[in-house]
């Protein structure tokens, strides 16, 4: 649904994101997560066709975002960074007017811009100014005017931000009613978000895609710290996993691709704490194996995860009383 | 080209309708009127007005013979006041224009308008309509106040004098709510766009003056230029096809440049 090919973007001479790949699958929730400033807002802008990018191409629907920008900008819904509010229209009268422009016709109108409302949780606000909203209220109307027209892909910058407790948990259960029927996207500098709400992660780091993967897999990638990338000769993989997965302190053995003829490559993620380099490599000896590389990974992960915001703020929770 | 038009007429009634909700816009309509009104009074009844040098004139040949010079008093009404209201939109229009864009920039709407099926083109030509419409109902009234002084003219006055004059004066407003849209859209400051459109009103007002002091037909090229000069024609009761071809020019080249604009923006922006 949505694919990133090779997308560079450069402002004068700094690079805000190099070489960015990763693809989106129809019904999919992929996570975007970076610490602040490493591009996120930037490739969410491209994909949105606000922004050209330097090189490459990203594909919407089967659509360039540049090329064929008014087909791909049909198909999309977008939340910016700042929700893109008029304050001095009512919620209703903003959204139909938005769903105007998204091209909804003049019959439709009036049910998809209540189903958004009721999507949203905005029926006591219908008619109120927007200017007399408060921040949480304000974001779900700019969530609102994202899915006003039913847009077949989803770009939600950063859509939980300034939001509280309890108002998060229902934006984030809103984003998953929207999975299946839409593909989202969505960025994040928050690392519980990506595990509640995304069934995919890429993350992004100086401008760069580090890791793809579930968030459950990367989760203990990254919280594992450090683990080897191992080259055995074969192509059967199985048993070499068993045996690895048996020595004490492994986490986590996948296959990962490789250049070299009848080799295998295999990553082993290690349990927090643990150096046991000499035990996996005695362990896959004494099987039979031969080994020809082992070599530490992770160490660009540990670097994002370093900035990245781990823990969710436990404020009490309260009641939005406008 | 029906979602074209959709789309024109969706941006021209939401910025119509975010005039008619800003208190921005009623001091400025208040402020207008009341000034219009101010010029009205003092044509006609004013120190140097009108009424009192016609009565001079009349007060002059009872008393001394002689002939009276001929004077078309409603005509001359109708110019001095249009005149002045010339001179009136100086102050206000750019105030009409400076949020078009800019207000866009900064809330941060444009980039919903931007990542929508929109083209450019439409945005703009959606909001000069708009802003268009908020100033020709400022203008409206204007007309009640010229329709009370006017009946009372013997013999009467085409009605075409002062409608043609105020097509000029709304001609003129379009050609410089179009430019000043386009400054609007360099910047998110409206203070800055509604400065930079002052000064960009005032040297197409007096360019003609600038004109004069280049000699040959360099100069007289540029005095076309001139926007008063062509208002004047209008509100002197001339239909000169001419003057509506350069007031077209204006706001065409007005809607085309913010069209760019936005388009360079986005392709630049940091």
């Amino acid at each position: 649904m949505i694919e990133v090919d090779h997308l560079s973007k450069v402002y004068g001479s700094t690079p805000a994101i190099s070489d960015v790949t990763f693809s989106v699958e129809p019904g999919e929730i992929l996570g975007f997560l970076g610490p602040n400033g490493a591009g996120k807002t930037t490739t969410m802008r491209i994909l949105a066709g606000y922004l050209p990018a330097s090189t490459g191409t990203a594909r919407i629907a089967g659509y360039d975002v540049h090329e064929n920008s008014l087909s791909v900008r049909q198909r999309i819904g977008y939340l910016p960074e700042t929700p893109p509010l008029y304050p001095e229209m009512t919620v209703e009268g903003f959204l139909q007017f938005v769903a105007q422009i998204k091209g909804v016709s003049a019959g439709d109108r009036p049910m998809k811009v209540s189903a958004a409302i009721e999507r949203c949780n905005l029926q006591e606000k219908r008619q109120v100014i927007i200017r007399k909203l408060s921040k949480g209220y304000r974001q779900r109307v700019g969530i609102a005017q994202a899915i006003v027209h039913d847009p077949p892909a989803i770009i939600l910058d950063e859509p939980t931000v300034g939001l509280d407790p309890r108002q998060i948990i229902e934006v984030r259960n809103l984003i998953k009613s929207l999975a299946g029927t839409h593909t989202i996207i969505l960025s994040t500098h928050i690392l519980p978000e990506v595990s509640m709400t995304c069934s995919r992660v890429a993350i992004i780091h100086h401008g760069q895609v580090v890791a793809t993967n579930s968030p459950e897999n990367l989760m203990t990638q990254l919280t594992s710290g450090s683990g080897y990338d191992i080259e055995i000769a074969g192509e059967e993989v199985s048993l070499a996993k068993q045996v690895i997965q048996n020595v004490a302190g492994v986490s986590l053995v996948e296959s990962m691709p490789t250049s070299g003829e009848n080799r295998s490559c295999l990553r082993v993620i290690l349990q927090p704490g643990t150096e046991i380099a000499p035990k996996i490599a005695a362990a896959l000896i004494n099987s039979g194996f031969d080994l020809y590389e082992m070599r530490r990974i992770s160490a660009t992960l540990e670097d994002v995860f370093l900035k990245l915001t781990t823990e969710e703020k436990h404020l009490p929770i309260e009641v939005d009383t406008e | 080209m029906r979602i074209v038009l959709a789309n024109i007429i969706a941006i021209y009634r939401r910025e119509l309708q975010s005039y008619f909700v800003s208190p921005l816009a009623y001091a400025i309509a208040s402020v207008f009127w009341f000034l219009a009104g101010l010029f009205l009074v003092m044509i006609l009844l004013g120190p140097d007005g009108i009424l009192p040098t016609i009565a001079a004139y009349d007060l002059q040949s009872q008393q001394m013979g002689g002939a009276v010079p001929v004077i078309d008093v409603a005509y001359e009404f109708v110019r001095a006041f249009l005149d002045r209201m010339g001179w009136l939109l100086l102050f206000i229009l750019p105030v009409l224009s400076m949020g078009l864009y800019a207000e866009e920039r900064k809330r941060g709407t444009l980039e919903l308008l931007a990542t929508s099926p929109l083209t450019n083109w439409a945005v703009a030509i959606g909001k000069l309509l708009g802003v268009l419409t908020f100033f020709t109902t400022m203008v409206l009234p204007l007309l009640g106040f010229e329709a009370i002084v006017l009946a009372a003219a013997s013999p009467p006055v085409s009605p075409i004098i002062p409608l043609l004059g105020h097509l000029g004066l709304i001609l003129l407003a379009a050609a410089i709510l179009s430019l000043g849209m386009f400054i609007s859209s360099l910047t998110d400051s409206t203070i800055l766009s509604a400065v930079l459109t002052f000064g960009v009103i005032i040297l197409l007002l007096f360019v003609d003056l600038i004109a004069k002091i280049i000699p040959g037909s360099i100069g007289e090229a540029i005095s076309h230029l001139s926007l008063l000069k062509h208002y004047d024609t209008l509100v002197q009761g001339i239909f000169d096809t001419s003057s509506l071809v350069l007031f077209s020019s204006y706001i065409i080249l007005g809607v085309f440049l913010t069209a760019q604009s936005i388009d360079t923006l986005r392709f630049q922006r940091q």
